[in-house]
């Protein structure tokens, strides 16, 4: 008796929950809310491995498995844009994108073009020098007679153009030109995050040296149009979910397995 | 329709032309940030003297390469010629933006010469000069045979037939090519910044990302090009007035 | 002015323009070569003139032989005057330009000498008008009387004429050799290859026909003209004297 009234319960309870699933499928699909559009996602993908291709020409990288969770988080199809860095912020801004996951550094200037999620990942502006180059240590940069290389439009930029009032600032287009540019001693640093940087030395052990304690520390985050509150919601909700299960984590360890052993062995504070 | 002054003529459609891109301007969404463009002034005169001495050493040191391989590439000793069109050859075959790399970071590295704005120069000179030589050696052919045979006839030699009488005609004849070429190298200039020239472009690109714009700097960026091309147009189209056989 | 050419051959590639020529004439004022298109007389006057080096043979003018290096050649260029049928002069100069150039440049006269030196020629052909205009400007008879004049300023001791009206119409081509006329006047000795076959008859003290790279006749004009029994030589003037 009492195991027919179990199995009676559980039917009911299955029944049950069937009715509430197809409910809300159909509301799902019925209700005209942004839920059913894709969500365009910009990014540049020319930043291994949080940004970039794999050899068949796919997006694929850290960004690419953010953008793709999100996208499952909010039922919503992904489309990865890759649109070149310094145009990200204008293309969210004329609506050819939804959302910036580019490993963007949420800076104050920034924040009054658009607006940010909580940040996801934690990093710093990190100098990769020459090997004859005079610098010793951070406090060597500022000089005269420095030379410092910068890519356009990234924070380390910024930093250069208003806080480097002797050294001398080299403005480049391409990361690989400013990381040759220190190879040959034109240049004697370049400004970058510390996990390029790191690369960039693993590959040139020889002609560079990586100073890897951030000079700046800085936070990425999800860039959003201004008044875009709901998504804002969402996306923060998601971090938050992605986290707790692990999601960062995982990323870490498929995509940058050497530098976080390295990072950890070091006493550098690893990204998420 | 009466007959309307140039002048005139070339104000009412530069006119035009502006309306019609001021027009095209309102349809981008969102405001204009022109405080941010006005801010940085001094970086876009920065880069717009940059571009005008690069080009000024550029361009005559281009018209120098041209002439000396307009001479070879007409030289009767197949080495000496060869040496001119395998120069031209290459350099027009390949992009400006591989010899600028290729140039900066390998060639200039290997002799140790340091400098990027002496090597941005060279290359630049060396990029237009190929171009300079083809079109001084159209020139120098299209003389017809008679002039040489008549400066010689006279008893010139042949350096004082070439500086007489070939050079004065050739001069008339490319005038207009070589304008267009020093049009062309001052806007190629642009190229420059991917080895960290602070010129024009570069810094315009900088506002740009500073002011987080999408088009505010562009629009000071062609009135800076126009400054420097518009004059070099006029000064051509006058010095080929002054030149013409008919008076 | 006289002329022996023995063996002369001019070859360009595989094409032998000239051929074993040979002509010896007397003292004459002026010869006068005439001849089918392609036979080979514009060829013989651009080396009687110093410009072109023959492949072989000798040629000597009044028992001086002609150089057969550039500087040789040079100097005895400076020593005659070419006119060619077209573009002889400069277009970047004006008429009075063109006509010192020779004169400052290579014998090494004043400016002013140069000025003065040309001024009577100017006027007696009836120029000086238009000695300040660029040949654009000047019709194609002007062009070339001053290139006749261009020659002639230099005091030369012959001149070499190359189908100079062969590019002018009816009325420039009489003016053209009326200058030339009145040159013979005057005592220059010239060389003149020309189609204008009345002209021809009328000028020449004798005449050479010049067809498949030698010489078909010679003689003065009568003799060439009426007397000549070279089949060749009657039918082409039969056909160009219609």
């Amino acid at each position: 008796m009492q195991l027919a009234l179990q199995g009676a319960n559980q039917l009911l309870t299955r029944l049950a929950q069937a009715i509430l699933i197809t409910f809300l499928a159909v509301a799902g699909m019925l209700s005209p809310s942004e839920g059913s559009q894709p969500l365009h996602v910009g990014m540049e993908l020319s930043y291994p491995p949080f940004e970039m291709t794999d050899t068949g020409g796919k997006p694929t990288g850290v960004s690419v498995r953010l953008a793709e969770a999100l996208g499952e988080y909010l039922g919503r199809e992904v489309v990865i844009e890759n649109i070149a860095f310094d145009g990200l912020i204008p293309a969210l801004r004329t609506g050819t994108i939804d959302c910036i996951i580019s490993s963007m550094t949420a800076t104050a200037e920034r924040a009054r073009s658009i607006a940010f999620s909580e940040p996801y990942l934690t990093t710093g502006l990190t100098l990769l020098v020459g090997k004859d180059s005079p610098i010793k240590s951070a406090d060597d940069l500022d000089q005269p007679g420095i030379r410092v290389a910068v890519k356009i439009g990234t924070t380390a930029h910024k930093f250069a153009a208003r806080d480097l009032k002797r050294a001398q600032v080299f403005v480049l287009n391409r990361e690989s030109a400013a990381v040759l540019e220190v190879i040959q001693g034109k240049v004697d640093a370049f400004i970058y995050d510390s996990l390029s940087i790191y690369r960039h030395h693993r590959r040139h052990p020889d002609t560079t040296r990586a100073f890897l304690k951030p000079i700046r520390e800085e936070t990425w985050a999800i860039g959003l149009r201004k008044g875009d509150e709901e998504l804002r919601q969402q996306i923060n909700g998601f971090l938050k979910q992605f986290r707790a299960d692990g999601g960062f984590e995982k990323l870490g360890n498929e995509f940058l397995p050497e530098a976080k052993a390295f990072f950890t062995k070091n006493n550098i504070p690893f990204y998420f | 329709m009466q007959q309307m002054s140039r002048t005139l003529a070339h104000t009412i459609v530069a006119l035009a032309f502006m309306a019609l891109l001021t027009l095209a301007c309102l349809q981008v969404p969102g405001e204009w940030n022109w405080s941010g463009v006005w801010e940085y002034r001094q970086k876009f005169l920065q880069g717009w003297l940059v571009t005008l001495g690069l080009s000024l050493a550029a361009l005559v040191l281009s018209v120098l390469i041209g002439l000396v391989v307009a001479l070879l590439l007409a030289a009767r000793n197949p080495l000496v010629e060869a040496v001119g069109r395998i120069y031209v050859e290459l350099i027009r075959g390949t992009p400006l933006l591989v010899q600028l790399l290729l140039g900066f970071y390998v060639i200039a590295n290997a002799v140790g010469l340091e400098n990027r704005f002496v090597v941005g120069t060279l290359v630049l000179a060396a990029f237009s000069g190929a171009y300079m030589a083809e079109i001084f050696r159209g020139g120098l052919d299209a003389i017809p045979k008679t002039q040489r045979d008549s400066a010689r006839a006279i008893g010139l030699t042949r350096w004082q037939s070439f500086r007489l009488v070939i050079l004065p005609q050739a001069i008339r004849l490319v005038l207009p090519a070589v304008a267009g070429q020093l049009v062309s190298l001052i806007k190629d200039s642009s190229l420059l910044s991917v080895i960290a020239i602070s010129e024009l472009t570069l810094n315009a690109q900088e506002v740009n990302s500073f002011t987080y714009s999408t088009l505010e700097s562009y629009l000071p960026l062609a009135v800076g090009y126009l400054l420097l091309t518009l004059p070099l147009s006029a000064a051509s189209r006058r010095l080929e007035m002054a030149f013409r056989y008919e008076r | 002015m006289q002329l022996t050419i023995h063996h002369l051959t001019q070859q360009f590639g595989k094409v032998r323009v000239l051929d074993d020529l040979s002509l010896e004439t007397g003292s004459v004022g002026s010869l006068v070569l005439v001849g089918p298109s392609g036979g080979g007389k514009s060829t013989l006057l651009r080396i009687l003139a110093g410009l072109d080096v023959p492949t072989s043979g000798t040629i000597e003018i009044d028992n001086a032989g002609l150089p057969r290096d550039e500087n040789g050649l040079r100097a005895y260029r400076r020593t005659v005057g070419t006119v060619f049928q077209s573009y002889n002069l400069f277009p970047h100069l004006s008429a009075r330009e063109n006509l010192i150039l020779p004169l400052v440049h290579v014998h090494g006269l004043t400016r002013e000498a140069a000025l003065e030196q040309i001024r009577e020629p100017l006027e007696r052909f009836q120029l000086a008008g238009h000695a300040d205009k660029r040949p654009a400007e000047l019709s194609g008879g002007q062009n070339q009387r001053i290139a006749i004049l261009r020659a002639m300023v230099v005091r030369p001791t012959r001149l070499f004429l190359d189908e100079p009206t062969s590019a002018l119409d009816p009325e420039m081509t009489a003016e053209v050799l009326d200058m030339i006329e009145a040159l013979k006047g005057t005592g220059t000795d010239f060389v003149l290859v020309t189609h204008a076959m009345h002209f021809a008859r009328r000028v020449a003290d004798e005449i050479a026909f010049i067809g498949d790279g030698g010489v078909l006749a010679h003689g003065t004009a009568d003799a060439v003209f009426d007397h000549c029994d070279n089949a060749r030589v009657t039918s082409f003037f039969t056909k160009v004297l219609q």
